[in-house]
């Protein structure tokens, strides 16, 4: 019953700000938690069992009688799928401890329930216009918990996302209508269909540079990467961690690779845009995380340059590179939440995210320390952790096709990720504590416990990276390469 | 035709208006004005149902809305905008108005399209048989907008 994905916790959704007027803290908390958990242990077992027998195109039945909703799951829908649930359910952890101070906890709840029903939403959809509609169910939740904290800071943030998302969202809206007054048809296999009926390479390429633009403003792709510095520093921390670990994945990366892979078909020349654009955004937003002193947006550029990572792999479009760029988004979804959480511990216990405030915290903060560090080696891709495994996939890929320039742009701009990083752990973790700093406590047991599950994750995914590879990272992959 | 080109030439016009105009009332209306304009426009390329939902909830229900908030809203703290943006608006609007006037006709008429085929069923068949997904995504849309509300016009706790 994989419309269990949407139809749960929208429902869980409507009712939380009810059952936050009986109990305030514990009823949201623990609702929010158990539909994540539970959606989870479903991704990671029974789906996955459905799966074994091929793509599901399920039907919904209301009382007996068939309604007309189609969704499917298919390799890379329920990899995406784990990967939503996985990074929800810590973050939901996280913000037991987290949004204490923030209030209205019941509401909280609800507006990241209907974000992580709209990624699914988005994932499961088999059809353009209801890709549009779940794109903006988790837009429209994102802008209220960037904007959740109701400082300045925080609602011009919002107010600057909501303005370039809805000029991405315009853009993908008139590529829709362009495909669908070609074609007459809005499902995924009907356009691909028809278009390979028409003689319409010119406007098919217009459609493409529309969806470039829109989904690119979503991944935060350069040159359409402005908003996401100030948005994602200012959200609290798990929003941040949500954001930048899974929202630009899912309404970027993931449906730019669906639309491209299997319904306008995937070029050369598409592959060269992408490549090349990812190439621009890993070396500058490297080059600009490396000149940041507020920790959070230091990590908000890091999320660009590996966000094109994912997109050189994917862009290279042999079955190797995507199953690498898929691979590093996974792990990128994993340390970036990671660290995420860690700044917003040290954002709370110390009332700062400027660096070069801060120093000597692991002596106060050793959970918080360790984990960071285990987030960023695994970002920057030191075995042997999964960031290293993922990078060296893209690497191998891009040699085995002969794109030497853009592999050794890879690996250079490695090493500049790995700098910034290790500036990130001196300023704020090492060397002598600042006085300030003394009476500076570890973070909460849930906050803590949150960053420790995805630091065990982070490792996990690196020592058995080989099992993970062969049985999430190539089926999902494989569905991408054959799908056209 | 001449009287959809004076209808188009005038929605560009409100637009523009609605962006430009200092005073917010004046620019809810010139807002209200446009989307009107808009609903005839529809109205004459034969999609009623949309003509209809463009004035009734666009032109009508948000404008009340607009009016309420800026009727409740008080006075100052008005925020000064950069220039940039004084300059990039007329700019961006002479770049488009220039594509529009010389590159938009030449392409639509090259867009080829696979012949239409009968509509399947009354508006209502369509919404509701067809698009129910869609539906879902509505739903959960206006309860992002309700939990939105809720969450930012919240009055913050004491210890904030």
């Amino acid at each position: 019953m994989i419309f269990l994905y949407i139809g749960l916790p929208l429902a869980v959704a409507a009712v939380l700000p009810l059952a936050g007027k009986a109990s305030k803290k514990v009823l949201p908390d623990l609702l929010s938690n158990a539909v994540l958990a539970g959606l989870l242990v479903y991704a990671a077992t029974g789906a996955r069992a459905l799966l074994a027998q091929g793509p599901i195109i399920q039907q919904v039945r209301w009382f007996g009688d068939a309604v007309n909703i189609r969704i499917a799951l298919d390799g890379f829908s329920l990899f995406m799928l784990m990967a939503i649930q996985l990074v929800s359910l810590c973050v939901a952890l996280y913000s037991i401890n987290y949004m204490e101070h923030y209030g209205a906890k019941a509401n909280y709840h609800a507006l990241l329930l209907v974000m992580v029903a709209g990624m699914n939403g988005l994932v499961l959809s088999q059809d353009l216009f209801s890709v549009y509609i779940f794109l903006e169910v988790a837009a429209v939740a994102s802008y209220a918990l960037v904007a959740y904290g109701l400082e300045a800071e925080e609602l011009e943030a919002s107010f600057k996302y909501l303005m370039l998302s809805v000029v991405a969202s315009a853009a993908v809206l008139v590529s829709i209508a362009i495909l669908y007054g070609m074609t007459g048809a809005l499902g995924f296999d009907e356009v691909a269909a028809g278009l390979r009926l028409l003689d319409a390479n010119v406007v098919v390429g217009v459609a493409a540079a529309l969806f470039l633009m829109g989904f690119g403003l979503k991944a935060a792709l350069m040159p359409f990467h402005a908003w996401l510095p100030d948005a994602h520093p200012s959200a609290p921390a798990p929003i941040s961690a949500i954001l930048s670990g899974l929202l630009i994945k899912v309404s970027g990366v993931y449906a730019i690779t669906r639309i491209f892979f299997h319904v306008l078909g995937m070029t050369p020349a598409l592959s060269q845009i992408l490549m090349w654009l990812a190439a621009v955004s890993i070396v500058l937003a490297a080059f600009l995380a490396l000149g940041q002193t507020d920790m959070k947006r230091m990590l908000a550029y890091s999320s660009i340059s590996q966000v094109g990572y994912v997109v050189l792999g994917i862009g290279l479009g042999t079955p190797l590179g995507v199953a690498g760029g898929l691979f590093h988004l996974f792990n990128h979804a994993l340390a970036k939440s990671l660290l995420f959480f860690t700044s917003g511990s040290v954002q709370q216990a110390t009332g700062t995210r400027n660096l070069n405030e801060m120093g000597g915290l692991a002596k106060r903060m050793p959970w918080t320390a360790g984990t960071n560090l285990v987030g960023s080696l695994s970002i920057a891709g030191v075995p042997p952790l999964g960031g290293f495994w993922s990078k060296l996939v893209i690497i191998i890929a891009l040699v085995q096709s002969g794109e030497a320039a853009l592999a050794v742009i890879a690996v250079l701009a490695s090493v500049l990720t790995l700098w910034y990083y290790l500036i990130l752990q001196r300023k704020a973790f090492f060397g002598k504590l600042a006085e300030q700093w003394a009476r500076v406590k570890e973070a909460p047991f849930w906050m803590t416990a949150a960053s420790v599950i995805l630091a065990v994750l982070v490792i996990g995914v690196g020592l058995w990276f080989a099992t993970i590879f062969s049985s999430w990272i190539q089926p999902a992959a494989e569905t991408l390469t054959r799908g056209f | 035709m001449t009287a959809q080109i004076i209808l188009l030439v005038a929605l560009v016009g409100a637009s523009a208006w609605a962006i430009l105009a200092r005073d917010l009332l004046k620019s809810a209306i010139a807002l209200a004005v446009a989307s009107l304009l808009l609903g005839i426009i529809f109205f004459q390329m034969g999609a009623p149902y949309a003509g209809v939902f463009e004035i009734s909830v666009v032109a009508g229900l948000i404008t009340v809305l607009f009016m309420l908030t800026i009727a409740l809203t008080k006075q100052g703290g008005d925020v000064r905008e950069s220039k940039v943006v004084k300059i990039a608006f007329p700019v961006f609007f002479v770049l488009f108005a220039a594509i529009d006037v010389f590159v938009m006709k030449g392409v639509l008429a090259r867009i080829p399209a696979i012949a239409a085929t009968p509509e399947a069923g009354t508006f209502g068949e369509v919404l509701w048989k067809e698009r129910s997904f869609d539906l879902v995504g509505q739903l959960a849309v206006i309860l992002a907008g309700v939990f939105a509300v809720l969450a930012l016009f919240r009055k913050k706790d004491h210890h904030d």
